[in-house]
Parts: structure tokens; sequence; C-alpha cells
């Protein structure tokens, strides 16, 4: 409150016309937060600037809007206006009296600006906006270094000394894998004296599949994953099996796929790589943002996400109006909706599982190659003005060249996914499978009837439907050969196809038969039960309806059939039918995700390779080059280390995107290497430089929930390394020890022991933040998981002397040597632990002490802390 | 958390130049966002919220909104009625279809007679359905709100009624998050914001806030309260505090040594020590042996009906005389919450009520009687009220157009009834209230400004916000 009073007073004591205004204090803040926006470099209503003083007293179209000296005049007239139509600014709360005083008085003093005032910079010159430019390092040094130095001694700032060895290979090992290093690990590094030593160990971590699996969960953080969730059964968002996505995530890092190949993979694989199963998998980043009641939500994630991910725009701010800040307009909004508005995602068998349920692999297609998308007024999805047909283009701001999309025509496998080899002989053996247990279950039926001392004249309603549906499960195996037979016949334009199709049609109608008989039971079963009796009795009547035209069918079967079903399209909403839900898929797809994909991965692009980069850069140093890391509008300055992101971003292009590389570049610089004490540090430098922009020391970082886990599990000796395949249920935590990105992570699911530390926000998640919260504490230092780790780790440790045992807790849990200092406050608490435990035996009391000591360890801050 | 004390304990002096600063800056990300201090912006006039929600969707007409006229023309179509008017469909524009072609959340046409009675109650004669007897006797006490909307005719109204927004839009924060982000705790050796009882299905509170104003969920259950509370080993408490001791010894040694200027260390050091007198304070909060029998009887802890709820509000205002901030408790298993009665109302809702009348009359009085009610704000809500027509013959469908909430304590104006539904409680027509208007009248008597808290980057919409509901505030 006294803030607001001291500005109060501090603006009305210059608010008598007789003293002087300052226009920079009291005029221009308020011309920029309320006007630049439509009256600025950005734009011009009305043929009106207001970013300089000269601007405003030029006017603009409509003439002349202040005349200096005389308080009246166009401008007062709107700001003041009481007719909302009229008013200035058109969106949010008028200026307010004070604001409206001081601005007269500025007019009445002459309306006057500094000499030389500058005007708002042109918006395409943005520096995100200019392509960035690789400048020419002549040193051999390694260039991270080399340009963060000249940035350094231009500001007279020093660095910090090298961390020693050991905390450098935790921290490297952490951050390459999300690991830490072993206690022999750590000795052979120690005792590698070779110049190559830390580059070895570097290479090694690279090629380590849990590099795939540290940094793909960075990325599946970005790329927002998520597991399906929804009310009970009902699925609402992303999709079942979404966790191939997740794998494909790893294995591309593993292999070290280009990250434009990888952004091309997850916005259009089903158009560049329309039969390849395991890139399909990629377009679950599509398929992740699928949500069951409204489409325009839907898309609204994808596009902010997707602008958001790979271009560092906040693309979402002009959904309802232009952007305030960048030159990016409602209509290139809508634009990005027409790239996406064809697509939906779709379930598709795979081989070797033909139940949906068990497996599948979601993925995105263009269903709707012909959906036509309007501009929507005010962002309004239930205004949409149809005089306005929106073609799909990128914003107009970076495009380059004339975008056009070229559609794609696919193969066959790829729109009738049913025609593949596998899917025949793999839905026959499901149907064997359901017609045993059918089987079974009729038996069971039949026991429990005899069991039960019922009628013996009237068949059991459980039993009479296991028999009908055994009767349906027995028809399917020739249904399925039949309609398959058929199909094949007329693709192989072969001359049997008349007889083949016939023949499919009596199967059909057969089948069908059965299932309506199968559904009559059930009719008249709820006949007896149902609360609503009207509905059931009309249900009844349907259901009969059915049975007699089934069997009407019988007689003129036709050729009709229905063919093998390897796909399954989402719902489009929660009353879509099954008939248009099984609608074939189109023969061609837009291409218009591939155009954007070529776009936001062309060499031009002056944001994709900066972003990306930014990225890697944040999760390697903890802190970011640009902040935040998903606005590189005009709200975000140039950033101070712009030679150097340019320089990467570039380099990172020059070699095929190739994040080992970058990886390999920027951990290996001697800025990594730094030190994060600070007590040695230059003093001039700590003042000048607090925030560390100039990377002289290393800012340390806490742990991810899921590095505090599997570092647990690791030293322990406990952790699974086995790689991808489905997710883990988080409720069964105890007893399985696989890495903690594989369990299932949605809305609903959460690991109790990750959720507390800061887990990831699958909504967004740019950035982890990294809380300090009781709760954490009593995480660590309650739960079974730590206990258990801690009681492994002491049985690993076979030194029997005392200090010798304090030293290898040290080494293997923090990778440091401890002091004379700690040492003698660990023989303490081992001899306090011992006497409090006088009933123990005595032996046994000393090994509970040691675990006790690593358990303390465990929860040392610089545990849970990279340094 | 600790950051932002830390950062701020150096910013108090220069208050005033900050806040000039923003007023220049605001487009300027960083320069602009100081992080609220934990001062109120103005006097409050209450330090914590007890927040009763009952999930599901509680009958206005059964409750708190009486309706003879639902019973005289019972078995009418609405349309037969002088009322048709209120299902014209412009009237109905307001709310946003989640659930498309569901069963629920329809238009009920057949008029459906109201299962209970009601009767006056306090000076102020409040009518209150016989349903709720002793929350009757406390009307005095009650500002009772009969003129409440939203715009979700499903159970996502959960989330609308805590964070403002329907469920098709963003996630923001709840209001008990904004509080504790706005307000901070009384006593760091409790949770400040804490959930008992069944969660809507978005569990999270704090949203772009940080998990670190998540609601923590608490049970009545001094074994295991918290996530982690207790040691999940045998360790004696004298081991965990050698251990605790050691784990602040060697931090501090090497934060001495090497890492003087380290905020994080020093802030895990304090979380160390904060977690370890958690482990005593939260259990003892939760134990009631020092409650007297009369206190425990007026919390319905002598029936076994009553008892599960009471204990919770036994407990919240045992944490509220500890300084907790913002004590959460929702009422009603299942996914969508018990009190969702599309059939068998009447046996549904008696059943329901009599779980929460006396406990929540025991929490009235006994924070009156320990002088808390002054400063604690208890609210009664629900997500939306109940069809007037009849769903299946013997229940009533969700109804988002008008239903009743009611508060009391400090700040409120007790004995009041404010706005009205229409004759047979179709819609809010005399002072309407949207959710958040709930929001801004608690925000406000809590001394906050909910425009100085907005985030950068996370613009809220004028919605959002809310207009206090003067009426009702003493």
């Amino acid at each position: 409150m006294c803030g607001a009073i001291a500005v109060g007073l501090l603006l009305s004591s210059v608010a008598n016309a007789a003293d002087p205004v300052d226009y920079e204090l009291d005029v221009r803040p308020v011309l920029k937060k309320r006007c630049y926006a439509c009256h600025g470099a950005l734009k011009q209503e009305a043929g009106l600037r207001l970013d300089t003083a000269t601007f405003v007293r030029q006017g603009g179209e409509s003439g002349t809007i202040v005349t200096p000296g005389d308080p009246a005049g166009l401008l007062i007239d709107r700001v003041s206006s009481r007719e909302e139509e009229e008013r200035m600014p058109p969106e949010g709360e008028p200026l307010t009296d004070q604001q409206i005083r001081l601005l007269k008085a500025w007019i009445e003093q002459g309306a006057s600006g500094p000499q030389g005032e500058q005007a708002e910079e042109d918006p395409r010159h943005h520096w995100a906006f200019q392509p960035p430019v690789k400048e020419k390092v002549s040193s051999s040094a390694n260039p991270v270094d080399v340009l963060l130095e000249a940035s350094r001694k231009q500001h007279g700032i020093q660095t910090v000394s090298s961390v020693d060895k050991r905390l450098l290979l935790r921290r490297v090992y952490l951050d390459l894998i999300g690991l830490p290093p072993t206690r022999d690990e750590l000795h052979d590094f120690l005792s590698d004296q070779s110049a190559d030593a830390y580059e070895s160990v570097v290479e090694r971590l690279l090629e380590s599949p849990q590099y795939g699996e540290r940094w793909g969960r960075h990325w599946m953080d970005i790329w927002r994953y998520t597991d399906w969730y929804g009310l009970g059964p009902q699925l609402r968002n992303s999709q079942k099996h979404i966790w191939h996505w997740r794998d494909w995530i790893i294995e591309s890092l593993n292999e070290d796929k280009g990250y434009d190949r990888m952004v091309q993979e997850m916005l259009a694989a089903d158009e560049i790589a329309p039969t390849v199963p395991d890139t399909l998998r990629a377009s679950g980043f599509l398929a992740r943002n699928y949500y069951l009641f409204n489409r325009t939500t839907w898309l609204d994630n994808t596009i902010e996400h997707t602008c958001k991910a790979f271009l560092g725009l906040t693309m979402n701010c002009c959904k309802c109006h232009d952007h305030k800040y960048d030159p990016l307009s409602q209509e290139d909004y809508y634009r990005l909706r027409a790239v996406f508005e064809p697509h939906q995602v779709r379930l598709d068998q795979v081989a070797g599982q033909a139940d949906l349920e068990k497996d599948g692999l979601p993925r995105a297609f263009d269903a709707h190659p012909g959906a036509i998308t309007y501009f929507h007024l005010r962002g309004n999805a239930k205004n949409p003005d149809k005089s306005r047909e929106i073609q799909p283009g990128v914003p107009e701001i970076i495009a380059w060249e004339e975008w056009s999309a070229t559609p794609v025509d696919l193969p066959l496998e790829s729109y009738r996914p049913e025609v593949r080899s596998f899917v025949l002989e793999d839905q026959l053996r499901l149907a064997e499978e359901r017609i045993t247990q059918a089987e079974l279950q009729v038996e069971a039926a039949r026991q429990e009837s005899s069991d039960s001392s019922g009628s013996p004249d009237a068949t059991p309603f459980a039993l009479l439907l296991a028999e009908k549906k055994l009767a349906t499960a027995r028809l399917r195996p020739d249904t399925l050969r039949a309609a398959h037979a058929a199909d094949l016949a007329e693709r192989e334009q072969s001359p049997d196809q008349d007889v083949l199709q016939r023949r499919a049609a009596k199967t059909a109608r057969r089948f069908e038969l059965a299932e309506a008989e199968e559904a009559l039971v059930l009719a008249e079963q709820s006949l007896s039960t149902a609360a609503d009796t009207e509905r059931a009795k009309k249900k009844f009547q349907a259901a009969q309806e059915k049975v007699a035209s089934a069997g009407q069918a019988m007689k003129t079967p036709g050729v009709g059939y229905t063919r093998l079903r390897a796909s399954l399209k989402a719902l489009e909403g929660p009353a879509e039918t099954d008939e248009s839900r099984y609608q074939p898929y189109p023969a061609v797809s837009t291409g218009r995700r591939t155009a954007l994909a070529r776009w936001i991965t062309s060499r031009k692009n002056p944001l994709t390779a900066r972003v990306a980069v930014n990225h890697i850069w944040l999760r390697h140093f903890g802190q970011a080059l640009v902040d935040p890391v998903i606005d590189f509008g005009r709200r975000t300055k140039t950033p101070l280390q712009q030679k150097l992101l340019d320089w990467l971003a570039v380099d990172f292009m020059e070699h095929g995107w190739r994040m080992k590389h970058l990886h390999r570049l920027l951990v290996t610089s001697q800025t990594y290497c730094l030190e994060t004490s600070t007590m040695e540090a230059d003093s001039n430098s700590v003042e000048r430089d607090p925030d560390n922009d100039h990377y002289w020391r290393r800012r340390p970082i806490r742990m991810e929930s899921q590095v505090v886990r599997d570092s647990l599990l690791h030293l322990a000796g406990l952790l699974d390394l086995t790689l991808g395949g489905p997710t883990i249920d988080p409720q069964i935590e105890s007893t399985d020890y696989r890495r903690s990105l594989y369990f299932t992570c949605s809305r609903d699911d959460k690991h109790k022991f990750l959720s507390i530390f800061d887990d990831v926000d699958i909504l967004r998640c740019y950035r982890r933040q990294e809380s300090i919260l009781p709760q954490q504490a009593l995480a660590l230092a309650n739960s079974q998981l730590g206990y258990n780790a801690a009681r492994q780790i002491a049985s690993r440790i076979h030194s029997t002397e005392r200090d010798q045992f304090i030293a290898a807790v040290f080494e293997t849990v923090l990778c440091v040597d401890p002091t004379e200092e700690e040492i003698e406050a660990c023989r303490q608490a081992l001899a306090e632990t011992r006497s409090s435990l006088k009933k123990i035996e005595a032996g046994e009391a000393e090994r509970r002490a040691r675990e006790n000591l690593v358990h303390a360890l465990l929860n040392h801050n610089d545990f849970i802390t990279i340094r | 958390m600790m950051h932002r004390r830390n950062f701020l304990s150096g910013m108090n002096t220069t208050l005033a130049g900050v806040a000039l600063n923003s007023l220049l800056q605001q487009d300027e990300l960083s320069a602009a966002h100081a992080a609220p201090s934990g001062i109120p912006h103005f006097r409050p006039r209450a330090k914590s919220v007890i927040w009763l929600f009952m999930r599901g969707g509680v009958s206005h007409l059964e409750s708190f909104d009486s309706k003879p006229m639902v019973t005289r023309h019972a078995g009418k179509s609405i349309d037969e009625t002088a009322w048709k008017g209120v299902q014209n469909p412009e009237r109905l524009k307001k709310v946003r279809v989640v659930v498309v072609n569901d069963a629920n959340g329809q238009q009920r046409n057949k008029l459906y007679p109201l299962q209970v009675g009601f009767k006056k109650y306090g000076q102020c004669g409040m009518e209150v359905s016989d349903w709720f007897p002793h929350v009757g006797a406390c009307a005095d006490e009650i500002a009772l709100v009969r003129s409440m909307w939203t715009t979700d005719d499903n159970h996502g109204a959960q989330i609308q009624f805590h964070s403002g927004r329907h469920m098709l839009d963003e996630r923001v924060p709840t209001l008990g998050a904004w509080v504790n982000y706005g307000l901070g705790s009384l006593n760091d050796n409790l949770p400040q914001f804490i959930n008992m009882g069944p969660r809507y299905f978005d569990v999270r509170d704090g949203h772009y806030l940080g998990p670190a104003y998540d609601a923590v969920p608490l049970k009545v259950d001094p074994t295991n309260p918290l996530p982690y509370a207790q040691s999940e080993s045998n360790r004696s408490r004298e081991e965990q505090r050698i251990e605790f001791d050691l784990i602040h010894r060697l931090n501090t040694l090497r934060g001495e040594a090497k890492y003087q200027d380290d905020a994080a260390l020093q802030a895990r050091i304090k979380t160390y020590a904060l977690a370890f007198r958690m482990q005593t304070a939260v259990p003892e909060v939760i134990q009631f042996a020092d409650e007297t029998a009369t206190t425990q009887q007026m919390y319905g802890l002598d029936n076994p009906q009553t008892k599960p709820f009471g204990m919770q509000l036994l407990a919240a205002r045992r944490f509220v005389e500890r300084g907790t901030r913002f004590i959460q408790i929702m009422h009603g298993e299942g996914a969508a919450g018990a009190w969702d009665s599309h059939t068998n109302l009447k046996a549904n809702h008696s059943k329901l009520a009599a779980q929460v009348d006396k406990p929540i009359s025991g929490l009235l009085k006994d924070l009156k009687h320990r002088g808390l009610l002054d400063e604690t704000i208890v609210l009664f809500a629900t997500e939306f009220g109940r069809t007037p027509g009849s769903q299946r013959g013997n229940g009533r469908d969700h109804h988002p157009y008008g239903f009743s909430i009611w508060m009391a304590g400090g700040g409120i104006r007790g004995g009041t009834v404010h706005g009205a539904t229409d004759e047979i409680g179709f819609h809010a027509e005399e002072h309407p209230h949207y959710v958040t208007d709930v929001h801004a009248t608690l925000v406000k008597l809590m001394g906050l400004d909910a425009r100085r808290l907005e985030v950068p980057g996370h613009k809220r919409m004028e919605i959002d916000f809310g207009e206090p509901i003067q009426e009702i505030i003493a």
C-alpha cells in the first residue's frame, strides 16, 4: 500500500499545469504501455504513430491530434471519451484521470520530447528475426570459451577456477545420463592420466543408451508428453500407448538423429514416412494434443505449443487479436490452424498384437483434407466469419518464400492399414483366443447353474448369454478369412472376386445374425432388471427387429461385407457415431504439415536452431542464454550472449542439427568445468555480474525428480536399466526399479515420490521448477526408497575400518573426500547412534549406525544438487 | 519459496521504489514483477479460510432456497406455468457444454416437488431446510447467497468453482493457491494449504504458481497424515534426531567451507529443520486427546455418521488455531461427487446432509466460542444446484443457472440473505454472482488485491477477479 501512495504523491506533485511535465517519466511510459501496440512501429492504425513526441504532433489520417499549447484536441477527446466505442485505448481500463491530466499538461506545455528521440525499432529488425551469423573464431580453443571470454574481458569479469575432477565427473554423468558415477568409475577416471581422459568419458556417456533416456525426458517435458487420461474408462486427452512416441524420442536421441529430422517426423511422419511404423511413432507429438470435447481447444494447444517449443513464438497471443508485441497477425494464427485443420489421430494395429486395448500405434493422419478454416471473429469458435476462408501458411514476418504444400499420394498400406501382411494372422489368433475364453465362460456358467438350486427347466441367463457369445466368437475366424480373401481378390482383380465377395457377404450375414441374437439376450435380461422399463422395452423391441432383419438378410446375403479393420480413428467428439468413425481413410494427405515442418527446420528460419540450442544450453548450464525460453519475440531483449547463441545455432545446423555434437562442444568447454563455489571469486565479478550472465562461475542445479529417484536406486545397485516399452503403474514404486521416466505420467497418474520434487507439469513444462520444500526433506528422510538405498549402499562398501567407511560413503554419495571436520562429525554421529541402540547386539548396532550415516548423506544438500 | 523470502527481505525497504518502477515499466517482465511479500495489501478482516465443498451438486431447492411454487405446480411442465420464459434459449446460452449428448446436464421440464420442509431460523428468520437444522441454528452467523451461477453443466464445474475458469479453458491456480501465494504462512511448522477429502479430477492448485502452492493432501490419521510424514522404517525418534543433527552439521560445514553465498543450500538447511518439526507438529494437530468430550460431541465425533467429516472439521479448527491459511475440505466420494442425486434425491441428500450438518454447526460454534470466528471465514459451497424439474422420477439434474452458497466468520455480515432466484429456483435473478465473486469476497477479506498478485506471462481475465459481494460484508 505504501508503494501506491508514494507513487500517487509523486505523480500528483507534477500534475498542476504550471509544473513542468517530464515526458520521459510521465507521458512516454503511458503511451508505450497503452498505445504503441497499435500506434507504433508494429502497426499504425489510422496512419497514426505515437512512439515519439514528433509523431504525436504530426497526427494521422484524421489530421493533427494535438495542438501544442492547447489542451483540447483529438487525442484528449478520444482518451477521455465517455462512449465506449469512441474511447481509446479500445481494450482494457480507460486511462486514469491522473494520466489524462498529465497528458493535457504536457500538451499545454508544448508537447515536446527530447532532442533526437528514437522511434520504436522496426519490428522486423528484432534480433531474433534476423538470421544468426557465425562469427569467425580465430583461436583454436573451444568457441564457447573464446566468445564468453571476450565478453567477460569487455566487462572486466574473471572466471572462478575449474572444479575438481571428482565433482566434474559427477556433474557430467548426471548431466548426460542422469545417473551418478559409481565409485569404480570415479577411481578409473581419477587414475586415468591421459590427456583426453575427460573427453573419453564424455564420448562413452554420449554412446550410452542412458543418454537417450536422460535427454529424452528433457524433450518429453518440452513436447508435453502425457499418457492418456479422462474420466473412468472414457479417454479424453492424449492417446493410449503413446509411450511409443517416448521410445521414438529415446531411440532418435541415441542414434543422434538430426533435430531437424526429428521435428519433421513429429509433425509429419505420416506424410514423409507413411509406411514406416518406427517413424510414425513420432507423430505422438500431435496425438498427445487429442482432446475429446473440443476441437478448437485441441488445435489451439497444437498451435501454441508447436510455436513455443520449436520457434519460441507466443503465437497463442494472436488467437483473438493481432499480437500486441510481435509482428504476428490474427490471420497468421488461422493460417497455422489451417495447416493442422485436416489432421486427426488414430490407433493402428501393430504386428504381434491385434487387440488395440493392449497395444497399438497412436499416430496422426489427414482425415479431412478438404476441411475449411474460417477466421474466427475475436477468436470465438462460435463466431466464424464464413466469408473469410483462410489458406494454410506460416506467419508472414518470417516467410522468406511463397509457402506451398504439395499433396502426398499415400501408399495403400497407409490409408488401408488392414492390407499389411500380419493383420489377418494376428486377428485370427486373437479370434481363436476369444473362442477359448468364451468356451471357458460357458463352462463356468454351466458349473454355476448346476451348483445353484434354481429351477431346472429354464436355462439361466448367464449361461444363455455365454453360449451366444461363444457362437458369435466361433463365427469370427471364418468371417475374417472370407472378408480378407474377397478384399484381396478385389485388389488383385482376380477372376474369383465375385464368388469370393458373395462368400464373404454370406459369412458376414451369418456373423451379424449371431451378433443380433447375442444382443437380444442382453436386451431381454435388462427387460426384467432395468429401472426404466419403458426404455428397456423399446430396446428389446429394437433387438427383436434386428434379429428378424438379420435373419431375412441371410436369405439374400448380397455382396456387401465388412473389411478387416486394423485401425481405429479417435472419436471426433463424444457424439461421433460408428458410421463416421469407420469411414475409409483418405488416400491423399494435404502435405501441409510437411511443408510447415520443412519451413520450421529450414536453415533460413532464424528461430528454430536458436531455440533448440537455448533449450540444450539451459539444461547443461542451469541458466538460459535467452530467457524466457518460449518467447524470442520483441518482449525479449537482445541477449547479452547473442554472439555465442548465434555461433552455436549456425554450428548446430552446419553439423546436421546433431545434438551429440552440441553436447560435446558444451561439456568440453572450460566454462562448463567451472566451480560452483564463489568463495575464491574475484569480488569485482561477484559485484558486477551477480546473475552470472557472463558465465564466470557455475550455477548449481537441483536434480529433477526423476534423477533423484534414479540416482538413489543406481547407487544402491538396484536400478533396472531395461529400455523402453509400456508404462509402469506408479503405485508399484517399491517393487519396480526401472528408470523413472517409464512410470505412467498423466493428470491422474502421478508418482508419489517424484511429485514432491517438482515433477513435470504435463500442460506446460519448458523449464522445471527447483523449489525447496520441507515435504522434500520428509520424502528423502522418511521414504522406504531412501532407507532401502542406504541399506544397499552400506552393504556394498566393504571397508571395516570406520574412517575408511566414512570416506567411502562420501565418495559414493557425493563424489568428494570428506574434510577432517566432516569425518569427526560422522564419527560422533556413529557413536551416538550406537549408544542409542544399546539393546541391540554391537555388530548389528554398528551396521545400523552405518546405514544411518549413508542415509544422512543421501539427505545432504550436495546429493540432490549437481555441483 | 525460501528464495522469495530472502529476496524480499532486501526488498521491503525499497517497496515504494519497486512499485513506481513497476508502474512505469509493466511491459518489461523482469523489472516489473515483485513477488508478493506476504504482507496484506490492506487491513485484513480474516486470517484463515475453511473451505467446505460438497462435491456433486447440492440441491439449492432442498437446502437453502425454498421454492413453494415448485411444489405447488409439481407435475406440470415448466412451459405450462407462468415461468415458461426461464428456458428461453437466450437465457440458457451462457452455459458451455462439455459432455455433448450426456444423459445428465439436460433440461428437466416436469417440476418435482420439494422433498423436504423449511423452517425459519434465528433473529434474521433465514429459511433453511429440515435437513440442515444445526446449520439453521447458526443462521445469525451466516450470510447466505442464493444467486450464484456458473457456466459448466457438468462436474468440471468443481474446477470452475475453485479456479474461476471453465473446464474447456486454461487451467489456472485455485483460490487457495492465490491466498497462499499472496499471504504465505503464519506457522512454518505446518503446511500452509491443506486439502482433506476426495479431490475432483484436477488435483493441482498451484498450476503456474508452481507446485509449492499445491494443496498438501492430509488425512486425519495421526500415524500417516501427510505423504512421508512418518518414517517408513523402524528408526527410533532418537536415531532420527541424531541423523537430522548430522545432516545439519554436514550441510553447515560444507556451506562454511565452500558455499557461503549459496541461497539454496541455506534454504535446504532450513527445510530440514522445518521438516523435523512438521513430523511432530502435524500429528499433534490431528490428534484430539486434549479436546473435551463436549467439544468432540459438538463436531459429532460420537456418532459414526458424522464422525469422519467432524474429525476433518475439528482438525481444521486446530490448524486454524495454529496459523494455517487455507483448509480445503471436500465432502462426497466418487468421480462426480456423492451429492450428485440424479435419482433418489431424498434418500441421498438426507443422508449426506446428516453427515455434515452437525459438524458444521459444531465448527461455527466452537470457532465462535474460542474467539476464532472473527478471524476465520467458513465457506459452504458446491459446484452447482439441481434442476427444479425431475430426473428419472425421483432425482434432479445438474443446474448451473442458479444455486446457493454461504459464508460465515471474519468480516461477514451474519444473518444476511443476499440475492434470489426466480420463483421456481431456476435463474439467479436478483444480484446474480458468478463464482469468482466468492473469490473476490474472500480475497478482499483476507486483505489482498488480486490484481497485484498477477504473474507476468499469465495475464488474468477480468472475470477471473470477480467483484466482492459487498452486501454480505460487515
